[in-house]
């Protein structure tokens, strides 16, 4: 083998590229030759400054999290299954759920006080509810969150139910959802 | 490579991709546990920002799903994904502007300088400290080489591989790799010519 030869294919033997056919002949020749020796060498040289490092810390949760948005990107609904529930995130549905349920009170405790100061004396329930258009509307929008509620818990009930396989965490999910 | 133990014992991929395809999100996560460390790994040598470098993970597997149904399985699920996720990072680069200007064919146009000895990093340095000096020069090597090199020297892809990944010839890959070599070893010595005299 030539030098110039043995040269050019250096690098792919470095890389591991070389057939075994192609590789004992330039490992012959560098046995022999002192300077395409040292030109292997100089490539040996570089690939040390690629040593692996240390792996970055992948954040706790990531694949569920992933998993989680590409299964809610690709419905556009709720998620399926929470496959892996995690606390805070079933607090944060309580949290939500609560503070719905407030907010509609406070709301209609407003109306309320409201349809109370306007009209003189309401005498019956009937009454109010004829006279006060405000306080339907806001018993309307009560229902339609507790309808929205109730829609919202069917429906991951039923994909829990229908969910293709479990997960390792399935079994804590069942329908005790608040 | 993924620990044999795994593969041996946990579905193949391609199992796992049929499932999530049926709309399995435990599948799904499984994937994303397989493959997330390597994918890290790799990002990491284009953005040092932990902030960064998950976003651009998330990304790739979000883009992954959405692709999933065009996966054809005659590469593995693997190379795919990788191939995902060297085009994120590379729109990445693009959209913050942070990717060299010059045009590739300029690149590979330009001789490789005929070379000095390579330096090696000497036997006292940290592995920590060689690899933070290894990454501020390939942080300065313009894209496309700095690309193949983490491919080829981190990733220890073959060239077909890496042929495949970026579309081009192994020709390519073999002319540019020796030019972001020769790239490296040109800029390593300038920001830290104390490894120039090195044998
Ligand atoms: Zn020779």
């Amino acid at each position: 083998m030539e030098c110039q030869n043995a040269r050019s294919l250096i690098p792919s033997y470095l890389d591991g590229e070389l057939t075994q056919a192609q590789a004992g002949p330039l490992r012959q020749h560098l046995l022999d030759c002192q300077p395409c020796r040292g030109s292997a060498q100089d490539g040996k040289n570089l690939k040390r400054w690629f040593a692996a490092s240390e792996p970055v810390a992948v954040p706790a949760g990531f694949a569920a999290r992933v998993a989680r948005r590409a299964l809610q990107g690709d419905t556009g609904e709720f998620p399926p299954s929470l496959a892996a529930p995690r606390a805070e995130e079933e607090r944060g549905r309580m949290l939500r759920f609560v503070l719905t349920c407030t907010a509609a009170a406070a709301a209609l405790l407003f109306v309320l006080s409201l349809g109370m100061r306007q009209l003189a004396l309401p005498h019956s329930d009937r009454m109010l509810a004829d006279s006060s258009p405000q306080l339907s509307r806001a018993i309307q929008e009560l229902d339609r969150l507790n309808a929205a509620e109730r829609k919202q818990k069917r429906a991951e009930l039923d994909a829990v139910k229908t969910k293709p396989k479990a997960g390792p965490d399935a079994p804590l999910e069942s329908g005790k959802k608040p | 490579m993924q620990p044999r133990l795994m593969e041996r014992e946990a579905p193949d991929d391609t199992c796992l991709v049929d499932e999530v395809l049926g709309g399995s999100q435990a599948s799904f996560q499984l994937l994303v546990e397989r493959y997330e460390q390597r994918i890290f790994n790799l990002i990491r040598h284009y953005t040092r920002n932990p902030v960064e470098i998950e976003d651009l993970a998330q990304e790739t597997f979000l883009k992954a799903f959405r692709r999933l149904a065009s996966f054809q399985r005659q590469s593995s699920f693997y190379t795919w994904l990788y191939r995902i996720a060297v085009n994120t990072i590379l729109d990445s680069l693009k959209r913050r502007g942070r990717s060299p200007v010059q045009a590739v064919e300029d690149l590979e146009a330009v001789p490789a300088a005929p070379s000095a000895a390579s330096p090696s990093p000497s036997a006292t340095l940290e592995r920590e400290e060689i690899a933070r000096i290894t990454q501020e020069v390939l942080e300065g090597l313009p894209e496309i080489f700095r690309t193949v090199l983490v491919l080829r020297e981190y990733e220890d892809m073959a060239y077909q591989d890496i042929a495949d990944l970026l579309g081009i010839s192994i020709g390519t890959v073999e002319s540019r790799l020796f030019r972001a070599r020769a790239r490296f070893k040109e800029r390593l010595l300038q920001k830290h010519p104390e490894f120039g005299n090195e044998s």
